[in-house]
């Protein structure tokens, strides 16, 4: 049983790690673009009347409420496959 | 003080009195008053949560922010957000599942000792308190600003308010103190947020243009950097705000107030919700001084910008509106102050009373006993304190919460989860070194080493206001130091690998539930 419980959490891991990564790379990526491209950052994005350094502070936003729900649905099949587990070794 | 403002601070402590005393009747068992028996759902939990979390300075000093420097003070709230990801992903789920009712039990969960439990409760103990002072301070002038009324007898209010919240109600109270408060802050934001908007029948791009005409930064408002121009400053103020989080002990005992990990992450995906919509809103009031009233007049009354929205809710509702902004900001202060009051609480009553003193023997009857009083003693000294601080700006211990946060609990948290080789000595060290660095790193620095008007007039030793980039991998690097120079026995892999097991899914070993 632990073997597989292991295996689990390595399956998790291996999706939650990646996204932990992704969030730091964007949200460090936003300071750190201001301070090396502030041209670049202060031109007018595809969005009228929305510089690029607006634009990227603003997808900080959707993009913790994705990462979280991205999150929430990788632990609830986590759960679902651990119960499962348990029921096997109760019968 | 007239009679609109009257009103609403009666209507707000009387309803939170009545919510105080039933939770009271519901207050006795120490589970009960420790994390409200597990009773709350996740969204009940995340409203807390966000309650807990939204300081006074996060209302007023991010709107403010955002009004004086613009892009800046929208970035500074953003790394409050992203925090979120942080607790969510790393530390929530094990968090619940190790501990019972403060982190001193996830930590010893894994090197159960009364050391390790003493260094962890003096953690969250210094933590809570550091943070309290300073905002029953803020809480005094701001009182004292919006309502004339005595600063000591503000900070009496709620340093009362916020005592007895705890002492009677314990977590139950606590709890929904903080909801009532995020309902309120929210639903006020919103209606403040939809008047700024009608103000400019609702076109962006004529807030926008007003904005450029209200600041003197002018078209060059929009563009980064008015804040924060040192770059390494910046970045390491954004290392402390995304990492610190996860590392608050009044944010973690949150997690314990729900039945299971499922409602543990509702509870951190509705906060997350609640946080961002929030610092929506207060970009839109930011933009809303600056383009109705103009930096001048903002300035002129406080040159911290800390009434900023106070101001706009005159500029555009009159004295009724104001009245109840500032009866928002009364209910944000109480409701992060009584937080703390917990959080402070469980560290000495349950981590160093009950289980270091008592050896984990007391009856529920004297757990519940010393938890009241140590909220009674909690609450007393703060008030005190905060009396005694009138003159001295200590507003700076705000910020400094979240380095020694991240440098201290959230090193040793992760490593106690995650860390294979981790020891005891290791997490000791680590606490002790995250601690004593960022302290030592603020004093001197220039927060309190300044030769204009600082405590300490001369020059700070280190330039940085912010010393998260020292100070957090001072704590990782204590924590790694201690481990590789501890001679005693290391856990061994079985052991190790039962305890992530626990962690990751909540499954005893059948040797240990035995």
């Amino acid at each position: 049983m632990e073997e597989r419980i292991m295996d689990l959490i390595r399956e998790k891991k291996r999706v939650v790690a990646p996204a932990l990564v992704l969030v730091f790379i964007f949200y460090f990526m936003l300071p750190l673009s201001l301070l090396f491209f502030p041209d670049v950052m202060n031109q007018t994005s595809i969005i009228p009347g929305l510089t690029w350094a607006w634009l990227y502070g603003f997808l900080q936003i959707p993009m913790t409420l994705l990462m979280a729900w991205v999150y929430h649905l990788k632990a609830k099949q986590f759960d679902r496959k651990i119960e499962e587990i348990k029921r096997e070794e109760l019968s | 003080m007239n009679l609109t403002y009257f009103l609403f601070f009666i209507c707000i402590i009387v309803c939170t009195l009545i919510i105080t005393y039933w939770a009271a009747k519901r207050s006795n068992t120490a589970n009960r008053f420790y994390t409200a028996a597990g009773s709350l759902t996740g969204f009940q939990n995340g409203m807390a949560i966000a309650g807990d979390f939204i300081s006074a300075a996060s209302f007023l000093g991010i709107v403010g922010m955002i009004a004086i420097s613009g892009f800046d003070g929208f970035l500074y709230s953003i790394g409050f957000l992203v925090s979120y990801i942080v607790v969510l992903f790393l530390v929530a789920e094990p968090v619940h599942r190790l501990g019972k009712y403060s982190l001193g039990d996830v930590i010893c969960s894994r090197f159960p000792s009364n050391q390790m439990r003493l260094i962890m409760a003096i953690g969250a103990f210094i933590i809570s308190i550091l943070y309290m002072i300073p905002q029953l301070v803020a809480s005094g002038f701001l009182l004292r600003l919006l309502l004339d009324i005595d600063y000591s007898i503000s900070v009496l209010i709620i340093g009362g308010l916020m005592t007895i919240y705890v002492v009677f109600g314990g977590m139950v109270a606590t709890s929904w103190v903080q909801i009532v408060k995020t309902v309120v802050l929210m639903s006020g934001t919103f209606l403040l947020s939809l008047i700024v908007f009608s103000n400019f029948q609702w076109d962006i791009s004529s807030l926008v243009d007003r904005v450029k005409e209200g600041t003197p930064l002018g078209e060059d408002f929009f563009l980064p950097g008015h804040q924060f121009d040192n770059p390494i400053e910046f970045f390491s103020l954004q290392l402390a705000l995304v990492l610190g989080t996860a590392g608050l002990p009044h944010i973690l005992i949150r997690l314990f107030t729900v039945r299971n990990t499922l409602e543990v992450r509702r509870s951190l995906i509705s906060s997350t919700w609640i946080i961002g919509i929030f610092y929506l809103m207060t970009l839109v009031l930011g933009l809303g001084t600056v383009a109705l009233l103009g930096y001048e007049t903002l300035i002129a009354v406080d040159p911290t910008g800390n009434l900023a929205a106070p101001l706009l809710a005159r500029a555009v509702g009159g004295d009724f509106l104001l009245a109840f902004v500032s009866a928002i900001a009364f209910t944000t202060i109480v409701a992060v102050v009584a937080g703390l009051v917990i959080s402070a609480t469980t560290a000495f009553s349950h981590d160093i009373f009950h289980h270091i003193l008592k050896k984990g023997k007391s009856t529920e009857k004297e757990q519940l006993k010393a938890a009241r009083w140590t909220a009674l003693g909690i609450g007393l000294i703060s008030t005190l304190f905060a009396l005694q601080l009138e003159a001295i700006n200590v507003t700076f211990l705000v910020s400094l919460t979240f380095v020694v946060a991240a440098a201290s609990n959230f090193p040793v948290l992760i490593l106690t989860i995650y860390w294979k080789r981790f020891t005891q000595i290791g997490a000791i060290t680590g606490m002790v070194s995250g601690l004593l660095a960022s302290l030592l790193l603020v004093i001197l620095g220039p927060h309190i080493m300044n030769v204009d008007g600082g405590w300490i007039v001369r020059d700070s030793v280190i330039s940085l206001y912010n010393p998260g980039i020292i100070a957090i991998p001072i704590g990782f690097l204590g924590a790694y130091l201690g481990t590789i120079f501890s001679t005693k026995r290391k856990q061994s892999t079985e052991e190790f690998r039962q305890f992530y097991i626990q962690s990751q899914t909540g499954i005893t070993s059948r040797r240990e539930s035995s």
